[in-house]
């Protein structure tokens, strides 16, 4: 699995250097000018005042394409990448949906997907596996969603049980060929070998799922650095880090990712509770409208029969232009089921994709916070113990230069000493009780902590406390146990000191990544939209212009009909009228 | 069998030629080949209606009648009424003028209809909209959407009267379309009901009949029996046409509603999306265009074919009772016929005895009677052959008149069966020509709607394509 993580763009540029470049910040626009601070060092900014990402007017601003100089790449991983990237425009297609029960007891669906001559056959669950894959491999990108598991067609006129199973997995086989083309198209996610491999027809998914870098991702995401969860490298740096609740806020809070997540729960609840609601309904009506039509269809061509003539005519006809209106009315409602509901419905399910990754970034930044305030706390107390190491030993120095002993400065001396350690005492057990966070901040909730943090820090807390017992007893050299907590603390604080800086590149990381493919998906959002609308006024204009040609010759046929006898045009009106009476 | 198959004969689109014949009348030309080329035959009503089949209608000139224009009269007090100007145009030689032009009101309409019942009871006088009392209470009677419902109704009415060649003729309808004393003609064909008006009505004041109207036919007579299973089929495809059509109809509405609200939904959609607002915010309107036309196609297209439906429906049953009205006259006929050949049996029987011939009896009920009528007068001790010859004169006289009436309700049942015939086939042409309107109307309706929501569509597809994309 070498090859795969060689075409990697994350991995190769962090592995080389794993600062982030910062090229990619000032080729971005304003924002990233601004971003910089933040990653410096510590608090500096936070306040971005960058427009809500999504709807600016302005050609949209690439901190992505600087950030990912989306790879054409040297060297192509496998055929499956060659093909994907052979320039043109291809398109991976669901050809077909077979029922199968190779190697299973029961029977199941496979899809065969084709790309270019190479067909492999993947059941929905691999589908399913494959998207969880990708959303653990790239925590930063919108993987695009699969259909929900459940049908929630219920718009659908429900025949009969196979029929709606049908219905069901050409809905499927629909909706997961939008899904591979658009994980195809995606600049990054396109270039993933696993997904090359789940393209291929000789790979069995499970051996991919069971070999790296699949194999390698750690049980929580927000333990990994963002660029790369599989890089097990950085696991020690990462202990040190604090896996924060996202319900948990945060202090400097950046208001671009909370405009956008404001934004997406608009845009979410409209979707869903609006067009989406209200599409369901008019589908429903258009279905039943076409059943009238059918019906009166055939009303119209039985009451034909029971005339003679022009009128007969003119009234199958009739029933002929009613009947072409239930045809196209049935394509029309299935064309607005295809190029209408499923996009409103896959842009839903967007939306909470991109909750859940702004959740993400949202953690990654209260990872950053927290490990600041971890390593404030510690600097604090470092510095604490070391102005009385150094206290200690300026008395020292004066004791041993005075040559006499003073008892008032012993006692002085002393009475320093219990201070300190009751300082210290007083502070180690806090971060015990505390668990993860053993600064004072009692204000916030916290998360329960990962099983290694706690035992970490309930380790130090219970070394501390047995110490200071011990050293109570034995009444051990106060000295050596001050500095003995001060070469842990200084130990602490490099780890942290490691922690954060991973954590600051994971965030910058994060916030880059995340607000690239935000823009990225709006230009692709965008783009649907208007597909969206002009395939629902195309096909409107072609129901309507099928409706309009079998009503006009309903029409002509209405026309051959004589008129009544009794009318001006009449072959007697033209005779001079008798003399009257 | 003659007038069945002249009266099968009759379709008015099966000529096409007629209408480039100057000189054909509207008789097809199979039917009355005769007649039909001989020109000018027609001048003359008169003598057209005495040398022609009686169970051919014919029209012998156009009358056209509009009913439009409806006016609030004496606005604001409590008589307000609204009052429709009728005009006319014919070339009829009974009609004083060419073209006329009148004001009535819905009452004027009613008494027409009213009269017109009564002195044409073998036509088939086509039925007055309803009074809507529910309007009257509501006082919506003076809303737009009522009135012109109403006026259309009578616009309905109107016209049929005027295409029934035969109600063509009558004095009423005359002054009503023309005469500006109205009123005076009210009054007088309330004090005076005018004589049986031409030939056609002569019979129509003919007393109800003589037994229940229980009986049935004796004699079926194949004509009828297929005029009313051709109006059973038809009055069963115009319910089943009502109430699908009406389904869809009702369908359309909600329809336009939904893409009223999808049209907002759009908009709001174009609120959260501020690259493309302008765009999202012309495909709303065309949206909300489509649901318009829509709701536009319903009213004007739509609702007006189902209220004429509905109008046919209430001739047709008006063409039903007639046929009703003719059985009741056969039965008549039939029940007389019936009464004559038991009081000749009767007749029959007293001659028998005389002639010493006692034995001959016709049996059933008269037998039965005869026996007991010959016992009491046994009793009475009375003179057997002096009664007799008297009863046998009295039957004799009783037979005479029989016979009399027989042939009077003979003549007046087939007359009524010539008359049936030939309102069948003025109702089938006036059920035809409405029906074309109505197809025509919703076929025109339902291409203009197509037509411009196609233009509606066209024009935002550009609008669309030129949004950015940047993928």
């Amino acid at each position: 699995m070498d090859g795969d993580e060689d075409i990697n763009p994350f991995r190769t540029e962090d592995d080389v250097s794993p600062p982030i470049d910062e090229s990619a910040n000032s080729d971005s626009n304003a924002a990233g000018e601004e971003e910089e601070p933040e990653t410096a060092t510590q608090s500096a900014k936070t306040s971005l005042t960058i427009s809500p990402m999504p709807t600016t007017n302005k050609p949209f601003p690439s901190p992505y394409k600087a950030a990912f100089p989306a790879a054409p790449k040297n060297e192509p991983c496998c055929t499956r990448d060659m093909w994907l990237h052979s320039g043109e425009d291809v398109e991976i297609l669901i050809v077909d949906a077979l029922k199968t029960s190779e190697g299973s007891s029961s029977s199941y669906i496979v899809y065969v997907i084709r790309t270019g001559n190479v067909e492999a056959r993947r059941r929905y669950s691999e589908f399913e596996s494959l998207r969880n894959s990708l959303v653990k491999l790239y925590p930063t990108l919108i993987i695009p969603p699969i259909p929900v598991k459940q049908s929630i067609g219920e718009y659908a006129v429900k025949q009969n049980k196979a029929k709606e199973d049908a219905a069901m997995i050409a809905r499927r086989k629909r909706m997961l060929q939008v899904f591979l083309n658009r994980v195809a198209k995606h600049p990054i996610l396109s270039n993933e070998h696993v997904f090359h491999r789940f393209l291929d027809r000789d790979v069995s998914w499970s051996e991919v799922l069971h070999s790296p870098p699949l194999s390698q991702l750690p049980k929580n995401s927000l333990k990994a650095p963002a660029h790369d969860p599989a890089d097990s490298s950085y696991a020690a740096v990462y202990a040190a880090i604090p896996t924060p609740s996202a319900a948990q806020p945060l202090r400097r809070p950046d208001q671009r990712f909370l405009d956008s997540e404001a934004f997406t729960n608009k845009f979410q609840n409209h979707l869903s509770g609006t067009m989406e609601k209200i599409t369901r309904r008019s589908m429903k009506r258009w279905s039943d409208y076409s059943h009238d039509n059918s019906e009166l269809g055939a009303a119209l061509n039985g009451f034909s029969l029971t005339e003679t003539g022009a009128l007969a005519n003119a009234m199958e006809k009739t029933g002929q232009a009613v009947d072409a209106t239930y045809m196209s009315t049935a394509r029309l409602l299935q064309e607005l089921e295809q190029t209408w509901y499923e996009p409103l419905q896959e842009y839903t399910q967007f939306a909470s994709i991109i909750k859940k990754l702004l959740t993400y970034r949202h953690q990654k930044h209260l990872q950053y916070e927290l490990t600041q305030e971890l390593l404030d706390n510690k600097r604090e107390s470092l510095e604490e113990l070391e102005r009385n190491e150094s206290e200690a030993k300026r008395l020292d120095s004066a004791l041993t230069g005075s040559l006499h002993v003073d008892t008032a400065t012993a006692a002085r001396r002393a009475s320093s000493d219990a201070e300190a350690e009751a300082r210290e005492s007083s502070q180690e057990p806090e971060a015990e009780e505390e668990g993860e966070s053993p600064f004072p901040s009692g204000s916030v909730t916290r998360a329960t902590p990962p099983p290694a943090a706690r035992k970490r820090a309930g380790g130090f807390g219970l070394l501390n406390t047995l110490s200071h017992s011990i050293q109570g007893i034995m009444d051990v050299d106060p000295e050596a146990a001050r500095r003995n907590s001060i070469s842990k603390t200084r130990e602490q604080i490099s780890q942290l000191e490691d922690a954060l800086q991973a954590s600051a590149q994971d965030l910058r990381y994060a916030s880059q990544t995340i607000q690239a493919d935000l823009d990225r998906f709006q230009r692709q959002k965008v783009a649907d939209l208007r597909d969206m609308c002009l395939s629902l006024a195309r096909t409107h204009r072609e129901w309507c212009k099928q409706n309009m040609e079998a009503w006009q010759e309903a029409k002509t046929a209405v026309d051959q009909m004589e008129p009544h006898p009794n009318r001006p045009g009449s072959p007697v009106a033209t005779r001079p009228p008798a003399p009257a009476a | 069998m003659d007038a069945d198959s002249d009266f099968q004969s009759v379709h008015w689109d099966s000529t096409p030629a007629v209408e480039e014949d100057a000189q054909l009348g509207f008789t097809p030309a199979d039917s009355r080949p005769a007649t039909a080329t001989s020109p000018g035959f027609r001048t003359d009503y008169e003598t057209t209606a005495d040398d022609s089949d009686p169970t051919v209608p014919k029209w012998d000139g156009y009358l056209a009648v509009q009913v439009t224009d409806p006016v609030k009269e004496l606005e604001g007090t409590k008589d307000m009424y609204i009052s429709y100007a009728v005009k006319s145009q014919t070339n009829l030689p009974f009609f004083p003028q060419q073209s006329m032009n009148v004001r009535r009101r819905f009452q004027d309409f009613v008494f027409l209809w009213q009269h017109l019942s009564q002195d044409f009871a073998a036509c088939v006088v086509p039925p007055i909209p309803s009074k809507h009392r529910a309007e009257y209470v509501t006082g919506d009677r003076f809303s737009p959407v009522f009135v012109e419902k109403r006026r259309l109704d009578l616009q309905r009415f109107v016209q049929r009267v005027a295409n029934n060649p035969t109600l063509c003729r009558s004095t009423l309808l005359r002054s009503f379309l023309d005469s500006s004393e109205w009123s005076v003609s009210m009054h007088q064909q309330t004090a005076h009901p005018p004589d049986p008006e031409g030939k056609t009505s002569f019979f129509d004041t003919v007393t109800d009949t003589l037994v229940n109207s229980f009986s049935r036919i004796r004699k079926a007579d194949e004509r009828f029996i297929e005029m009313k299973e051709g109006i059973d089929r038809f009055e069963e495809g115009m319910g089943s046409v009502d109430r699908l059509w009406s389904r869809a109809r009702a369908r359309e509405n909600d329809l336009s509603g939904d893409y009223h609200d999808l049209a907002v939904a759009v908009q709001g959609l174009g609120f959260l999306e501020s690259g493309i607002t302008e765009q999202l915010n012309h495909f709303a309107n065309t949206l909300l265009e489509y649901s318009s036309l829509i709701k536009h196609n319903v009213n004007r297209t739509q609702d007006p074919f189902l209220s004429h439906l509905h109008s046919l429906q209430s001739y047709t049953a008006v063409s039903r009772g007639l046929l009703k009205l003719r059985d009741q006259k056969q039965l008549d006929f039939e029940d007389t016929a019936e009464y004559l050949s038991n009081a000749q049996q009767e007749r029959d029987r007293l001659a028998a005895i005389r002639d010493g011939h006692p034995g001959q009896r016709a049996g059933g009920i008269s037998g039965v009677g005869g026996y007991l009528r010959e016992r009491v007068d046994a009793l009475r001790g009375l003179d057997d052959d002096r009664a007799r010859v008297e009863r046998m004169r009295k039957l004799d006289v009783k037979i005479k008149d029989l016979q009399a009436e027989v042939k009077k309700v003979q003549d007046v049942s087939e007359a009524f069966n010539d008359e049936t015939l030939r309102e069948q086939a003025i109702f089938q042409a006036s059920k035809q020509s409405e029906m074309k309107e109505m197809l025509g109307k919703v076929a025109d309706g339902n291409i203009e709607m197509y037509q411009q929501a196609i233009e509606e569509w066209d024009a935002i597809i550009p609008m669309l394509q030129r949004i950015r994309v940047d993928v």
